[in-house]
């Protein structure tokens, strides 16, 4: 990396055409990505609703967020994602952290059978009717916990966290093996915290996962009070069922505040965490 | 040491489950009223197997503890609309009625997706697990569909001997939906009520119209094209044909005429009206209209809670001066809806008029279709003993008419929280000197209160309409609201019965593709993308085989 | 220490994968009769059935190949920007629409291209004078592919520069330095040096991808209506359809539907699964 700064650095003597063209080019990509989301924003404060783009709200008004505040049927959803999103995040850590713990020893006999005995459902799955009626059985459909359960395992991210511990020098754990640790000793004391980093990207994924995840809720719940926020704006911006609320809100200031709400958490913490969401990325490969 | 240990845990669980799978699949639950988590794919039958065993046992003294129910948005008292306080007063009466305790619990999907979500219950659950209906409400398509299928019960019996029989005025409600050997698989409590054509007065005044000269399709379609115009268009609906839910043609009844897109009983044999003339002549007119821009571009995928709400918005300048909506407590409704957007605020309850039915749609069917009406339906759960069914027949539908507590529940909702006989004055809108409505009632005077989500609005009614209802309300409450009477009386004077819906097996297997198919032709036809005659040609194409089958099936059944 | 994550792994993974006898099952109201391979027979005889094959294919192949593509030409643009902080604030910006839901994707832009009054792309193509009529865009059949596309590409090309990225920054300064002492211009440095060192990553991102393209479901759902099922119908809606979406569903239906795409699935990720290993020297599983 040092170098191709430096290198980047070497070139920057001469500035010519292209250099322009590119800023250019910059500025318009920028554009296109945030036109719309700053669009959404700004509509979001605006009491009327207004095809122009704006960079201020002309008539500001928070009412749209008053009324998701207020409406039961607008922020249940919500609490129920912000409910469901830590308990998945959790369950999703502990699960491929064991996991990837176990599968990252090397001299365990069994190992291999271990790994493809997750690989295969890598490459096939029951489908979604055979999962549904599982689910079923397992008095999960109409629950949002369902949510936590199906994404409390990934694993994807399990071979992420098993790479990262590879990667753990092993004179660490002889060290270790040496003063006497147990392997739950050696997995607490010193694997967990080396693996800061890795655990909030893999808990990033899942968070992001979580939280947006919109098409489950679609095949298991039917009951609004279990549905999540994704959900009810699907339902709300597309099928244009708003729920009825007592406050009067111009229909536009409404979605586009929806919209920022089911953003709005991982807006907040993006700039902070930006390295943390690109680093999972570069671990292993593509993901979608 | 580590790999010994793993694998005989990988294995044994591996073992485990598969063991738990065959068994449960080889013997399935003894308990078929336990709440277990059984196989699914077993229980229907060894269900019937365990049940009959313990029928007997059960026979007479079956005691229902905990009734299911599913239930569609009209029952209004939705748990934002205080259901907690409707099922704790329902559970209270009925188990004072029973003389045991009873629960009562609701499952109440959305509205618009009801149907599948009802398929969904009956196919993957089975009675007793906690969520499987032990009741439920269903339309007459709905009702029709499952009919034939052996998981409803027969209530005929149950219905005869019901104590309400004494107070039904309208019985030819339910004997109409006996089968040809007497069997009832349904109830229901009130008619069916149906749509009819509301005009904004306003709109009138200005394109300078009266209600009164609106006498044939052309008047009709005058007044339409006199109502589009800056973005404003003549008229709304959800979907240009309602063709998944009968009777298919009552949003748009001025436009179809006297066509009716599916297959119903005409001179005592049943056809299929999607290939008649009328309906290839119906779908040209709508195709005149979209191509006019009379009729509102969203109609094709609006749902009736979009086509209502951008009907009454606070922005009328999109917005369309007709829609034919439902009658009666509608047109309060619809009203309230406008004076809640400031919408013709000086005309108060005038806004609306209702437009008698045209010439065309007289000369046909003789006035606006009264649909065939929702029904509850009790599922059967096969052990050939009536006594759970019966037990729930009396613990739900038998005590929903007994014209008095109960039924007043059904009827308005809950005492205190919906309606009331106590002394009390309230005031709507306060804030808003123009719309501020003052009410104020005497000790023991009946009347409705504010809608527990929106103290603006007066709350109207629960599940039962009071004057739909066939077996009238016996302790005098009545909510005697005039516009609610007049929208009644209205369709009543104009109304005729609907096409009785067919009952096939085959139908119902296809039925769900059959209407998506017949929405496309008629999206195309009235999008411009097809003539009409094209679209018959090509559905007679590629569903005359199985429409003739269905057809052959139903006369040959007569 | 594994055994949660087995048991899990059982339950949620393996549990349902018994489910799939049901293909050959008739599965609705209160029956559950074998039926062989009926199912097979009557969904190799659906038109809808290879409507919505073919589309899937079409769909995510396309979409692939684009969004690759944009990625790529947006990775050399960034890579040769020379301002360090432009780069870094641009890398924020375009990563950021791969984090919002496809629910929330699809409803900006079903707001965006609406027909109504604050519909701002037709509003505004109005307000230039550039077209008279609203232009419904989600519901024409010869628009909503593009209009899918487009949407794709906003939401997934920054995040798919990542990978090209990481792989610019890893090519050997002096290869740069060997052109430029050739006189090669920036054009042709592009062309003759980091392409050529893109190939291979362009290679392994569609071998990766090309295993997944059945799964295609939650963005076409979001976006679809009953008017495009045309060209937007893709298996996965198809099975949700004729399992959610009908009076009396036949599970054993959509078990069978849901058994040929796995199998299909699973074909498609051995055989990326080969040519990857050709290509890098390791599988992607």
């Amino acid at each position: 990396m040092a170098k191709r700064v430096e290198f980047a650095a070497g070139r920057k003597k001469k500035t010519d055409a292209f250099d322009i063209v590119n800023y250019i080019v910059f500025i318009l990509i920028g554009l296109i990505v945030l036109v719309p989301i700053w669009k959404v924003v700004v509509d979001s404060f605006n009491a009327v609703g207004v095809y122009k783009f704006q960079l201020f709200p002309n008539e500001p008004t928070l009412d749209g967020y008053r009324t998701i505040i207020h409406t039961s049927k607008l922020y249940q959803p919500f609490v129920n994602s912000v409910v469901t999103t830590i308990l998945g995040t959790l369950l999703g850590l502990v699960m491929s952290t064991l996991g990837g713990y176990v599968l990252s020893q090397y001299d365990m006999p069994g190992r291999n059978a271990l790994a493809y005995f997750l690989l295969f459902t890598m490459i096939f799955s029951g489908g979604m009717i055979p999962e549904y009626l599982v689910m079923k059985q397992l008095g999960l459909v109409n629950k949002m916990w369902i949510l936590v359960v199906k994404h409390g395992m990934n694993v994807y991210n399990l071979v992420l966290m098993r790479n990262f511990f590879e990667g753990i020098p092993g004179s660490l754990f002889e060290a270790a093996k040496i003063d006497g640790c147990s392997p739950m000793g050696i997995f607490f004391r010193i694997v967990l915290p080396l693996s800061k980093a890795a655990l909030a990207s893999i808990g990033l994924m899942f968070a992001v996962t979580v939280w947006n995840d919109y098409s489950t809720v679609q095949i298991y719940i039917t009951n609004r009070d279990q549905v999540n926020f994704q959900y009810i704006l699907r339902v709300m911006v597309m099928d244009g069922d708003t729920p009825t609320t007592a406050y009067k809100v111009s229909q536009s200031t409404l979605y586009y505040s929806a919209i920022v709400c089911a953003i709005l958490p991982f807006m907040l913490l993006y700039p902070f965490l930006q390295k943390y969401f690109v680093k999972g990325v570069n671990v292993g490969a593509v993901k979608e | 040491m580590k790999k010994k240990v793993l694998s005989l845990l990988l294995s044994t669980a591996m073992v485990a489950s598969l063991a738990a799978c065959g068994s449960a699949a080889d013997t399935g639950s003894t308990d078929t009223g336990s709440t277990d988590t059984q196989s699914s794919d077993t229980s229907a039958q060894s269900g019937d197997a365990a049940a009959t065993e313990t029928a007997d046992a059960a026979a007479e003294d079956y005691e229902l503890t905990d009734l299911y129910i599913t239930v569609d948005g009209t029952l209004t008292a939705n748990v934002d609309n205080g259901q907690d306080a409707f099922v704790e007063q329902w559970e209270a009466a009925v188990s004072e009625k029973l003389g045991h305790d009873i629960k009562l619990h609701i499952n109440q999907p959305e509205h618009s997706g009801y149907k599948d979500n009802v398929a969904q219950l009956l196919t993957t659950g089975q009675p007793g697990d906690g969520q499987y209906p032990d009741a439920l409400i269903m339309s007459a398509t709905m009702y029709k569909q499952y009919q034939t299928t052996g998981i409803l019960w027969n209530m005929a019996d149950a219905y005869d001997n019901a104590e309400f029989q004494s107070r039904i005025t309208l019985p030819s409600i339910n004997e109409n939906m006996k089968t040809a050997n007497g069997e009832l698989y349904a109830f229901a409590p009130t008619y069916g009520n149906g749509c009819v054509t509301y005009v904004k007065q306003s709109w009138l005044d200005a394109a300078g119209l009266k209600i009164e000269d609106i006498k044939t399709f052309d008047d009709y379609y005058n007044m339409l094209k006199a109502f589009t115009k800056d973005g404003q268009t003549g008229v709304i609906a959800a979907g240009f044909g309602k063709l998944d839910e009968a009777p298919y043609i009552n949003y748009m009844p001025e436009f179809w005429q006297g066509a009716y897109p599916a297959i119903y009983q005409k001179d005592g044999q049943w056809v299929d009206g999607f290939q008649e003339q009328a309906t290839i002549d119906a779908l040209n007119r709508l195709a005149q209209g979209y191509a006019d821009g009379v009729i509102d571009k969203d109609t094709e995928e609006a749902t009736t809670k979009v086509a209502r709400e951008k009907w009454f918005s606070n922005d009328q300048t999109t917005s369309e001066g007709v829609f034919t909506y439902w009658a009666g407590t509608w047109l309060r409704t619809l009203t309230d809806n406008l004076d809640k957007n400031d919408v013709d605020s000086d005309l108060g309850d005038d806004r609306l008029v209702q437009l008698p039915p045209i010439q065309e749609i007289k000369d046909t069917w003789g006035g606006y279709l009264n649909r065939e009406a929702p029904v509850w339906v009790i599922t059967d759960d096969g052990d050939g003993n009536d006594a759970r069914e019966q037990a729930i027949f009396d613990a739900l539908i038998e005590t929903m008419l007994d014209g008095d507590k109960v039924q007043t529940l059904w009827t308005y909702g809950a005492e205190d929280v919906h309606w009331s006989t106590h002394a009390e004055s309230f005031t709507t809108n306060p804030d808003d000197p123009e719309k501020k409505k003052d009410y104020e009632y005497a000790e023991g005077e009946f009347h409705l209160k504010q809608s527990p989500n929106d103290p603006n609005a007066v709350w109207k009614k629960n599940h039962l309409d009071p004057v739909l209802v066939i077996a009238p309300l016996t302790n005098g409450f009545v909510d005697s609201d005039p516009l609610v009477t007049e929208g009644n009386k209205f369709f009543t004077e104009n109304c005729v019965d609907a096409p009785q819906s067919p009952s096939s097996e085959t139908l119902t297997e296809v039925e769900a593709d059959l209407a998506t198919d017949k929405t496309t032709y008629l999206n195309n036809v009235v999008a411009g993308k097809m003539t009409a005659e094209d679209a018959i040609a090509d559905y007679q194409s590629k569903w005359g085989d199985t429409i003739n089958t269905i057809l052959e099936e139903l006369n040959s059944a007569e | 220490m594994f055994l949660p994550v087995l048991i899990y792994v059982l339950i949620v993974y393996y549990w349902p994968m018994l489910g799939v006898r049901y293909a050959f099952y008739d599965y609705t109201l209160k029956k559950i009769e074998f039926v062989g391979l009926k199912h097979f027979t009557k969904m190799f005889s659906d038109a809808d059935f290879w409507k919505a094959f073919i589309n899937t294919l079409e769909l995510s192949i396309i979409k692939l190949l684009i969004t690759t593509g944009t990625a790529v030409i947006v990775s050399v643009f960034i890579n040769e920007m020379a301002n360090l902080f432009a780069k870094k604030i641009l890398q924020t910006v375009i990563y950021l629409p791969h984090f919002m839901s496809w629910t929330v994707t699809a409803a900006i832009f079903t707001l965006f291209l609406s027909t109504s009054s604050t519909g701002f792309v037709n509003e505004t193509l109005k307000n230039w004078g550039w077209i008279k009529e609203s232009i419904d865009f989600m519901h024409e059949t010869a628009l909503w592919r593009p209009v899918y596309y487009l949407v794709n590409i906003w939401k997934e090309t920054g995040w798919g520069t990542v990978i090209f990225l990481a792989t610019l920054s890893g090519i050997n300064p002096e290869l740069y330095e060997a052109a430029d002492i050739d006189g090669a211009t920036r054009l042709q440095k592009i062309w003759y040096v980091t392409v050529p060192e893109l190939l291979n990553t362009i290679i392994i991102v569609l071998i990766l991808n090309l295993a997944k393209v059945l799964n295609l479901f939650e963005s076409v759902f979001v976006m679809y209506n009953n008017r495009v099922f045309e060209v937007s119908d893709v298996i996965s809606t198809y099975i949700y359809r004729k399992t959610f979406m009908t009076a009396i569903p036949n599970y054993g239906y959509s078990t069978a539907v849901g058994l040929f795409k796995s199998i299909v699935g699973c074909a498609l990720v051995l055989i990326c699964n080969r040519a990857s290993k050709k290509v890098r020297g390791h599988g992607i599983i």
